[in-house]
C-alpha cells in the first residue's frame, strides 16, 4: 500500500466539485496513481520534506481497499528548539467512494482526531471522582483501532444515544444517592468535555486548513459540512439538523467567531493601552490572531511611574504595585521599538530597547471577554476562574440535585447570576475556556516565533486551566497522535479492519433501501435501547454497491435540486409568495440543473417526494423552456404520488400557458418522457412562458 | 403626447369608448398638464421603489459582482449583476457629501438639501437637549401614546420646513419601511413579524431553534414582505425599504466570507423585489433604485482601532471634563445599558480641577463619538469656566483682600467682554420665544378642539397622524420654551451682576452660571487657550495688582492636544500610532481678509483644518446668484487667534502633507497646466468634485465645509416679522445651537467609538473608502433608464432627490418644480440631476 502526499510542491489539487470536467478528473486520477506508485508507504509520522517554508499544513491521502480514502491533515510542529520541525498527523477523515471516481456518490464517514483515544480504566476511574479537577494519570495509551470522534454519516445516532444516557442517568443512577449521582455525572461530564476539547482542536485545524490555501481534498461544501457537524455536537439535538442548513449554520458561526475574536482583540488592546501595558497578538500561521500576550516595561515598573490600574477585563492583580515584579527573576525579553512604537530591529535608527516582563496570556476566541489562560504571576488565577462555573454546577446539580427545571428559586438565582456575570463580562461563572485552551495548544505547536523558554513556560502554565482528568499534556498528545496514526494506517491496511467496517456501514446504509418506516423505527429503537451496541445491517449482496451508488447519487441530486429550488430567497426562509420567487435562471447554471433532472428522470423509481417537490418548484421558478420540459419529464418518471400531485397542480394552473398545461396533461395521461413527440419543439409562447 | 399618455394610465385611455369625441378634452388635458408640470418630458416613471442600503460601499459591490461563484458559475451577486449591471444604470462615482455617517447622510439623501443634521446625535448647547436620531425604540414607545409621530430627524426637518422625498406623494400613495427619517409609527409590522416567524413548518422551526433563533432579521423580513405585498397595490407609487445588515456586520467583521454572506442575502432580497415588480402590471413604468448613505472603511486582516476621547477629555491633560455622551461607555458590558431611554450619559471624572462631584449639574464637554471615524466635541464656553472658577474662589472665606479685588475685577472684566454678545443673543431669543409662546397658546386651543374619531377614509389619508403631529409639536415647543427660558434666566442673572454690592458668598452658583449648558461656541482663541482651572499656585497677581491670567490659569490647546495623541501599542503595520488625522473648526472670514485677496463674496465663516502646526488649511466658500457654491483652499501654517479676535497666520505654498493630501495625490484630476495655480483658485463644488473624487479623500474639501460651514446670519430681527417667520427663525437658531466647537477626524483604520468596539470597519471620515457609496437604478421599458450603462461623472448626495423627482416627472430638467410638489413645500434644489441615466 502506498500513500499520497499532497502538498504545494506536489502541485496536485484534489478539488472535488460537480463541475470538474471529466478530463480534469482523469488527470487527477492519473496524478493520484502516479503518486500511488512512486511513493513509499509511510507508517509513521512523515518527516519534514523539502517543501515551501511557509507551508504549515499538508495532506496525506491513502486509499482504503473496498473503495475509500483516508485523508489526513498533518501539521508542521515547531518545538522551538534547534531540531527540525516535525510533521504530526492531526486529523483523518474517511471518505467512502464506493470504489469509483464519481464524486456524486461519495460519502464522508469517520473523522478521527488522532490525539483522541479511549481512556484507560484508570483514567476513567479518575474521571469518575467528583471534584477532581486535575490530570491524575499522565500518559494515555494509543488505541489499537483509534476511535473516531464522529461518524459524519450517522450524526443523528449520537442524539438518541445522548438522550438514552440522560434518561438512564436520571431514572436509574441518580436515585442511588449523592455518591453515585456525583461520580456518574462527573464521569459523563468529563467524557463529554474530553471529546469536546478534541472536537475543538479538530475544528481549529480544519479552519486553518481552509484558510491556508492548501491543495484541497475536500470541496468547500464538504469542509463546511464537516465543521458544521462538529460545531453542532455541543447542541443536544444538533445531529438532527437538516443537511441543507449546514452551510448557513457554519457561515453564521464563523461570522460570530470572527466577531468575538475582533472584539476581544480590540478590548484587550484598549485595556492594555489604558493601563500602559504592552499588547502583543499571537498569530496562527494563517495570520489570524487567536491569542494575545500582555507585557509590562520593566524600566517603567522600577521608575515608579505607575499608572492608574483598571483590572476590569484583565483579571489579574495590579502589576504596578506588585513587589514580585520589582525583583522579577522569571522570564523576560529584550525588545526594540522604533519612534512610531512599532517592534523594530536593534539596527533601526532611533530604536529604543525595552525589557519586558510577561504578565498574562489570553485567548481571543471567547464569548464576550478575552479568556485569561496564563497569569505569569499567579498560575492558579485562570484555573480558579475556570473552576468557578464547574464547581457551581457540580455542587448544585451533582451534590444538591438541584435542577433549573424543577426548582424555581434555584432557577431564578442561577439565571440572575448568569445574567449579571455574563452581561458585565465578569470572568466568573463564564463558559469554559476549553476552546481557547485547545487553540492555544495548536498555536504553541504551529507558531515558530515564540522563544522556546516562553513557549514552554506558557505550555506549563496553560495546562493548569484544564480541569479534566481525562486530558493529556501537549507532548503526550503529540506522541499519541503519532502512535494512533500508525495504528489507524494498520487498521486501514487490515482487510478485517477499516475496510470491513466500511463494508458493514454500507450494509447498514442499505437498511433504508430495504425497509419501510415502521421497521426502521424498530431498528432505531433497538439501537437506542442498547445504547448503540446493536445496529441493524443488511446482508451482503452482489448488487449492493450498485444500489448504493444510485441511492447516494439520488440523494446528492435531490439535495442539489432542493438547494436550487430554495435559492435566491432570503436564506433559510421559504418563499411567502410566488410573485416574489425570483427566477433561477439568473442565479444558476441551467446545465447543472438539467443534468440533475436527467438523473432523476433516469432513476425515477428511486426518487422520493422531496425530489418531486423540488422539481415542481424549479418548474415554477424558471423561464427556460428546456429546463421546464425536463422538469415535467422528470415528474412523469418519478414513481410516487407526490410527483403526480405536482403534475396535476401544474396542469390546473390557470395562468400557465396552455401549451405547458397540454404537455402536462399528456404526461398525466400516461405518456412517457421518452416519447419523441414530447422531447422537442417549443411548447410555450415565445418569450413569456411564465405564469402571468 | 406619448409621455402624457403614459402618465395618464394608458390602459384607461385605450379602453375609452369614444376617443374621437373626446379629442378636444384630451388635448386640453395635455395642455394643462404641460403647463402645470414643466417636467413632463421625464414623466415616464409612475412608480418608484427605493432600496436604501445602509453603508454599502460601491467598491465592495463591484468586486463581488465581477467575481464568479464557483458553485454556479454566475456572479457572486447574480441579481445585482442581472438587474443593475446588465439591465440598468449605475453611478460609478457617487459620493456622500459631508460626513459619511447615517444620520446626516440620509437627511441629505432624503431631502436633497444642504446638511441641517450633522451627526447621529446632536446636543443643544443652551439646554443640552439631545437629538438622538438613530434611536427607534423611544419613537415607537412614545408613538403608541401619540406622544411622538415622527422620528426626531423628521421633526427637525419639519421645523425647518424641509420636506422629505416621500412627501412628494400623498400618504395613501406611499409605503415606507422603518427608517431613521420615518413618518408615523406602524405597529402591525411587529405583530405580523412575530406571527409569520412561527408560521413555518415544524421541521424548519426545530432546525432554527437548534442552530439559534434568527431574531435579528425578524422585522426586516416582515418589512420585505410588506413591501412586496404593497407592490400589488396599484395605488402605491412610492415605496422604500431600509436594509441595515451589511453596515451592522461590517462594523464587526472585515472578513470576506462574512461580508459576502450578507451581501448574498441582500442580493436575494433584491431578486425578490425585482421579481415582484415584474409580476405587476406597473412593471414597465416602475423604477427600482438602490442607494446607500456611505461606504465603509473595512479591510480584511486589519482591525479598526478605537481611541477613547471620553477618557482623554476626562483626564487632567485633557481638561478634566465631565463628558456627556449619548450612550454609555462599553454599553454591552453595562446592565444599565439595557435601558433604551438612557441617552444622556455623563461620565464623571476624578480629575476635574474645580467641578469634582458635580457632573450632573456641570458637564463641561459633550461628545458625539457616533460616527466612529469622526467625533464632534462641544466644550463649555471657556469664559463660563473662568467666571465659575473666579466665583468659586471669591466664595472662599479666607482670601486676601488684594486677591479678592483682583478676582472681582477679573470677573467683571470677563463679563464685560462678553456682555454685549450674550445680552444681544438673549434679547433676540426672547423675541423669538415670545412668538413661540403665542403660537403655543394657539396650538393648545387647536389641540383641545381636536376631533377624537376618524372615518376609515380619513385614517387612510393619515389624518390621525396629522393631528397627533400637532400634539407632539406642542409638547416639543412647550419643552423648548421652558428650557430656553431657564437658560436665559441664568444668563440674565449673570448679566445683571454689578460690581456695586457684589457679594459672591450670597450668590448661588447655579443661579448665575447656567447648569447643564455649554453657552456660546468657543472661538479659536478660546480653544487654543481653554481655561480648565487654576494652577496649583492659585490666583497670582501681577505688579499692577491685577489677576495674572496667564500665570494663574491652567489652559489647554485642544488643537495640539488632539493632534498629538499617540498610542503605545502599534501592532498593525497598516495603522499609524496617531489616531487623529486632523481637527477642524470655523473661523470668521472677517479676521482673515488682511491675508487673502478675493474674499469679498465669501461666506461669513471659513473652515480651518488643523493637521499640525505646519499642516493647516483654510477653506472659504462663496455662493453665486444662482446659489451655486464655490470653494477656495488656502494652505497656511501657525494660525493663532488673539484674545481680541485678530488672527495671525502664515500663508504657505501648496505642498505635500497638507490636510486632505490633495497636492501629492496621483489621482488628482485637474486640467493640464500649473497645478498649484489651479488649486489656488476658486472653483465650484462640481469642479472640485471632478478634480478630487478619485483622490484619497475624495470630496473631502467640499464635505468638510458642508459639515462645518455656516451659511446664514441670524443676528438681526426685522420689526415686521410675523410669528411664523420668528418661529422659523427660532428653528434655524436652534439648529445653530447644535454646532460643535471641534470636529475630530480619525486617521485611516482608527475610530472613536467608545460605546463598544468596531474592529471590522468604520465610516464617518472623508476618506474615499468611507464616502464612495452606491447608487444604481433599473426600470421597466417606459422609464427610459438605460440598460447596462455606467455613469462615470461624479455626483454627490445632493443629486439624489432631484433626480428621483425628475425621473417621476415632478421636477423639470431645468430644475423647475411642478406645482404639485411646490405646494408640498419643496424648494429649489442645490444638486444636479443625473441626466445621463435616461436614454433618449
Amino acid at each position: 500500500m502506498a500513500n499520497t502526499v499532497i502538498s504545494r510542491t506536489a502541485n496536485c489539487q484534489f478539488k472535488r466539485s460537480r463541475s470538474i470536467p471529466n478530463r480534469a478528473a482523469l488527470w487527477l486520477v492519473a496524478c493520484f496513481l502516479l503518486q500511488f506508485g512512486c511513493q513509499a508507504l509511510a507508517q509513521t509520522a512523515v518527516p519534514a520534506q523539502p517543501t515551501d517554508q511557509n507551508e504549515f499544513l499538508r495532506l496525506e491521502v491513502k486509499p482504503v481497499s473496498g473503495g475509500g480514502e483516508l485523508i489526513t491533515i498533518q501539521a508542521k510542529v515547531e518545538d522551538g528548539r534547534d531540531s527540525a520541525p516535525l510533521w504530526i498527523p492531526m486529523v483523518s477523515v474517511l471518505r467512502d467512494t464506493l470504489g469509483d471516481s464519481n464524486p456524486d456518490n461519495d460519502r464522508l464517514r469517520y473523522l478521527w482526531a488522532l490525539s483522541y483515544t479511549r481512556p484507560t480504566f484508570w483514567r476513567r476511574l479518575t474521571g469518575a471522582v467528583p471534584f477532581l479537577y486535575t490530570h491524575a494519570v499522565k500518559n494515555p495509551k494509543p488505541a489499537k483501532n483509534p476511535p473516531p470522534l464522529i461518524d459524519l454519516a450517522t450524526v443523528d445516532q449520537g442524539v438518541w444515544e445522548k438522550l438514552a444516557w440522560s434518561a438512564l442517568q436520571a431514572i436509574l443512577l441518580d436515585p442511588y444517592g449523592t455518591p453515585v449521582r456525583a461520580s456518574t455525572r462527573a464521569y459523563r461530564q468529563n467524557i463529554t468535555d474530553y471529546r469536546q476539547s478534541q472536537i475543538i482542536q479538530a475544528l481549529s485545524l480544519l479552519s486553518l486548513y481552509q484558510e491556508s490555501g492548501q491543495p484541497r481534498a475536500f470541496t468547500g461544501g464538504e469542509l463546511k459540512e464537516i465543521q458544521a457537524r462538529l460545531l453542532l455536537t455541543d447542541k443536544t439535538f444538533g445531529g438532527l439538523v437538516n443537511q441543507r442548513k449546514l452551510p448557513r449554520f457554519y457561515e453564521k458561526e464563523n461570522t460570530k467567531a470572527r466577531d468575538e475574536r475582533g472584539h476581544n482583540w480590540e478590548l484587550l488592546r484598549q485595556q492594555a493601552e489604558a493601563n500602559n501595558l504592552i499588547f502583543e497578538p499571537l498569530l496562527m500561521p494563517d495570520g489570524s490572531a487567536t491569542h494575545a500576550l500582555l507585557w509590562i516595561d520593566k524600566a517603567e515598573l522600577q521608575s515608579g511611574a505607575a499608572a492608574r490600574f483598571d483590572g476590569r477585563f484583565l483579571n489579574f492583580s495590579n502589576p504596578w504595585t506588585d513587589h514580585r515584579l520589582q525583583t522579577w527573576r522569571g522570564y523576560s525579553e529584550r525588545r526594540f521599538f522604533d519612534t512610531d512604537q512599532r517592534p523594530a530591529n536593534p539596527e533601526t535608527p532611533g530604536a529604543t530597547e525595552v525589557e519586558l516582563i510577561p504578565l498574562a496570556l489570553y485567548g481571543l476566541d471567547n464569548p464576550k471577554i478575552p479568556a485569561l489562560l496564563v497569569d505569569f504571576r499567579d498560575g492558579g488565577n485562570p484555573r480558579r476562574r475556570e473552576m468557578s462555573r464547574r464547581v457551581l454546577q457540580d455542587v448544585t446539580r451533582n451534590v444538591l440535585a438541584l435542577s433549573q427545571f424543577g426548582d424555581l428559586p434555584y432557577f431564578m438565582g442561577r439565571s440572575t447570576l448568569n445574567f449579571v456575570t455574563g452581561k458585565r463580562g465578569m470572568d466568573f461563572n463564564q463558559p469554559s475556556r476549553l476552546k481557547t485552551y485547545a487553540q492555544l495548544k495548536l498555536l504553541l505547536s504551529l507558531n515558530a516565533s515564540l522563544e522556546p523558554e516562553l513557549r514552554s513556560g506558557i505550555r506549563d502554565r496553560a495546562g493548569l486551566v484544564s480541569l479534566n482528568p481525562l486530558e493529556s499534556g501537549d507532548e503526550a498528545e503529540r506522541r499519541l497522535a503519532q502512535d494512533q496514526y500508525t495504528a489507524l494506517l494498520n487498521y486501514a491496511a487490515n482487510p478485517d479492519g477499516l475496510p470491513a467496517r466500511v463494508a458493514r456501514d454500507r450494509r447498514t446504509e442499505m437498511v433504508k433501501l430495504e425497509h419501510g418506516q415502521p421497521a426502521r423505527f424498530m431498528f432505531r429503537l433497538a439501537n437506542v435501547l442498547s445504547l448503540g451496541r446493536y445496529t441493524h445491517s443488511e446482508k451482503e449482496t452482489a448488487d449492493l454497491n450498485e444500489r448504493l451508488d444510485v441511492a447516494r447519487q439520488m440523494a446528492f441530486h435531490t439535495n442539489f435540486l432542493q438547494e436550487v429550488a430554495h435559492s435566491g430567497l432570503h436564506p433559510g426562509k421559504r418563499p411567502f409568495s410566488l410573485a416574489a420567487s425570483p427566477r433561477l435562471d439568473v442565479v444558476w447554471d441551467l446545465s447543472e440543473i438539467r443534468s440533475s433532472l436527467r438523473f432523476l428522470a433516469e432513476h425515477g423509481e428511486a426518487a422520493g417526494s422531496k425530489a418531486a417537490t423540488a422539481t415542481a418548484q424549479i418548474f415554477s421558478r424558471t423561464g427556460d423552456d428546456d429546463v421546464r420540459r425536463d422538469c415535467l419529464a422528470t415528474l412523469s418518471q418519478i414513481n410516487n404520488k407526490k410527483a403526480r400531485t405536482e403534475l396535476t397542480r401544474i396542469a390546473q394552473q390557470p395562468n400557465l400557458a396552455q401549451s405547458w398545461r397540454d404537455l402536462t396533461s399528456l404526461y398525466l395521461g400516461g405518456r412517457r418522457s421518452t416519447d419523441p413527440t414530447l422531447s422537442s419543439g417549443t411548447v410555450s409562447t415565445p418569450g413569456q412562458p411564465d405564469q402571468h | 403626447m406619448l409621455y402624457a399618455t403614459l402618465v395618464c394610465s394608458p390602459a384607461r385611455l385605450i379602453t375609452a369608448s369614444s376617443i374621437f369625441s373626446k379629442t378636444f378634452l384630451f388635448a386640453l388635458a395635455i395642455g394643462i398638464v404641460f403647463l402645470s408640470s414643466p417636467s413632463l418630458l421625464d414623466a415616464q416613471t409612475t412608480r418608484l421603489v427605493v432600496l436604501k442600503i445602509d453603508g454599502l460601499p460601491n467598491d465592495t459591490v463591484e468586486k463581488f459582482v465581477q467575481e464568479r461563484d464557483p458553485q454556479t458559475g454566475k456572479s457572486q451577486l447574480p441579481w445585482i449583476d442581472h438587474i443593475f449591471y446588465q439591465g440598468g444604470t449605475r453611478l460609478a462615482n457617487f459620493y456622500v457629501r459631508g460626513v459619511s455617517l447615517s444620520g446626516p447622510s440620509w437627511s441629505m439623501l432624503d431631502t436633497g438639501q444642504h446638511l441641517q443634521i450633522k451627526g447621529n446625535v446632536e446636543f443643544d448647547r443652551y439646554t443640552l437637549h439631545v437629538y438622538d436620531y438613530l434611536n427607534l425604540i423611544p419613537f415607537f414607545l412614545k408613538g403608541a401614546s401619540g406622544g411622538q409621530v415622527d422620528m426626531v430627524g423628521v421633526q427637525v426637518l419639519d421645523s425647518l420646513g424641509i420636506p422629505l422625498l416621500l412627501d412628494a406623494w400623498p400618504q395613501p400613495e406611499r409605503y415606507s419601511g422603518f427608517s431613521i427619517y420615518q413618518r408615523g409609527p406602524r405597529y402591525l409590522t411587529f405583530s405580523n413579524a412575530l406571527q409569520n416567524r412561527f408560521k413555518r413548518p415544524p421541521r424548519e422551526l426545530f432546525d432554527e431553534w437548534t442552530m439559534g433563533l434568527e431574531l435579528r432579521s425578524l422585522i426586516s423580513d416582515e418589512l420585505i414582505k410588506e413591501l412586496i405585498l404593497k407592490l400589488q397595490d396599484p395605488q402605491i407609487h412610492y415605496l422604500d425599504l431600509v436594509l441595515q445588515d451589511f453596515d451592522h456586520l461590517a462594523h464587526s467583521n472585515a472578513d470576506r466570507a462574512s461580508q459576502l454572506r450578507v451581501l448574498k442575502e441582500l442580493d436575494a432580497v433584491i431578486g425578490q423585489v425585482w421579481t415582484a415588480i415584474q409580476n405587476t402590471p406597473e412593471a414597465p413604468e416602475t423604477a427600482l433604485v438602490m442607494v446607500s448613505d456611505h461606504g465603509i472603511n473595512s479591510t480584511e486582516k486589519i482591525y479598526s482601532q478605537g481611541f477613547n476621547l471620553v477618557k482623554l477629555l476626562g483626564s487632567a491633560a485633557g481638561g478634566g471634563h465631565h463628558v456627556t455622551t449619548k450612550r454609555r461607555l462599553l454599553l454591552d458590558y453595562a446592565i444599565k445599558g439595557l435601558n433604551p431611554f438612557y441617552y444622556f450619559i455623563t461620565t464623571n471624572t476624578p480629575d476635574s480641577y474645580y467641578l469634582k462631584g458635580q457632573s450632573d449639574e456641570y458637564p463641561t464637554a459633550l461628545l458625539d463619538f457616533d460616527g466612529n471615524e469622526r467625533a464632534a466635541i462641544h466644550l463649555r464656553d471657556s469664559d463660563l469656566n473662568l467666571l465659575q472658577l473666579l466665583l468659586l474662589r471669591l466664595r472662599e472665606k479666607y482670601i486676601a483682600e488684594p486677591v479678592r479685588r483682583a478676582l472681582t475685577q477679573a470677573f467683571f472684566d470677563t463679563l464685560g467682554r462678553r456682555r454685549h454678545e450674550w445680552a444681544s443673543n438673549a434679547e433676540v431669543m426672547k423675541v423669538e420665544l415670545g412668538a413661540l409662546h403665542r403660537v403655543i397658546e394657539k396650538q393648545s386651543e387647536l389641540w383641545k378642539a381636536r376631533p377624537r374619531k376618524f372615518t376609515a377614509a380619513e385614517l387612510r389619508l393619515g389624518r390621525d397622524d396629522d393631528l397627533n403631529r400637532i400634539g407632539a409639536r406642542l409638547k416639543q415647543w412647550q419643552a423648548q420654551e421652558r428650557d430656553y427660558n431657564e437658560y436665559l434666566r441664568s444668563v440674565n442673572s449673570l448679566l445683571a451682576l454689578k460690581p456695586v454690592g457684589f457679594d459672591p458668598a450670597k450668590l448661588r452658583i447655579g443661579d448665575v452660571i447656567p447648569r447643564q449648558a455649554m453657552g456660546e461656541n468657543n472661538t479659536v482663541y478660546q480653544l487654543q487657550n481653554y481655561v480648565v482651572g487654576f494652577t496649583a499656585k492659585g490666583p497670582l497677581l501681577d505688579e499692577r495688582g491685577e489677576l495674572d491670567l496667564e500665570r494663574s490659569l491652567l489652559r489647554v490647546n485642544y488643537f495640539s492636544l488632539l493632534q498629538n495623541i499617540t498610542v503605545r501599542n502599534n501592532v498593525q503595520r497598516e495603522v499609524s500610532h496617531r489616531p487623529v488625522d486632523f481637527v477642524a473648526t470655523t473661523v470668521p472670514v472677517e479676521a482673515l481678509r488682511g491675508y487673502f485677496r478675493d474674499l469679498d463674496e465669501a461666506e461669513k465663516d471659513a473652515v480651518w483644518i488643523y493637521g499640525g502646526p505646519n499642516q493647516q488649511a483654510l477653506i472659504f466658500a462663496r455662493r453665486d446668484a444662482a446659489g451655486q457654491l464655490s470653494f477656495l483652499y488656502h494652505p497656511v501654517r501657525e494660525l493663532v487667534q488673539a484674545a481680541d479676535g485678530s488672527i495671525h497666520l502664515e500663508a504657505t505654498s501648496w505642498q505635500s502633507g497638507l490636510p486632505l493630501k490633495v497636492f501629492e495625490d496621483p489621482d488628482l484630476a485637474i486640467p493640464a497646466g500649473d497645478k498649484e495655480q489651479w488649486l489656488s483658485q476658486w472653483h465650484t463644488d462640481v469642479e472640485w468634485l471632478r478634480a478630487l473624487h478619485h483622490t484619497r479623500y475624495s470630496n473631502g474639501l467640499v464635505g468638510v465645509y458642508e459639515v462645518l460651514g455656516h451659511q446664514q446670519a441670524l443676528n438681526q430681527i426685522a420689526e415686521t416679522m410675523s410669528d411664523e417667520q420668528l418661529l422659523r427663525r427660532l428653528a434655524r437658531r436652534v439648529r445653530r445651537l447644535t454646532d460643535t466647537d471641534l470636529v475630530v477626524v480619525a486617521n485611516d483604520h482608527w475610530n472613536f467609538d467608545a460605546r463598544g468596539f468596531n474592529p471590522g470597519g468604520n465610516h464617518g471620515s472623508f476618506l474615499r473608502v468611507s464616502t464612495h457609496s452606491t447608487w444604481m437604478l433599473a426600470g421597466g421599458s417606459h422609464t427610459g433608464i438605460q440598460r447596462g450603462a455606467v455613469i462615470a461623472e461624479p455626483y454627490d448626495s445632493l443629486s439624489f432627490v432631484p433626480t428621483m423627482l425628475a425621473l417621476t416627472g415632478k421636477l423639470g430638467h431645468d430644475m423647475s418644480l411642478s406645482s404639485e410638489i411646490k405646494e408640498k413645500g419643496f424648494g429649489p434644489f442645490p444638486g444636479r440631476i443625473v441626466k445621463e441615466l435616461i436614454s433618449r
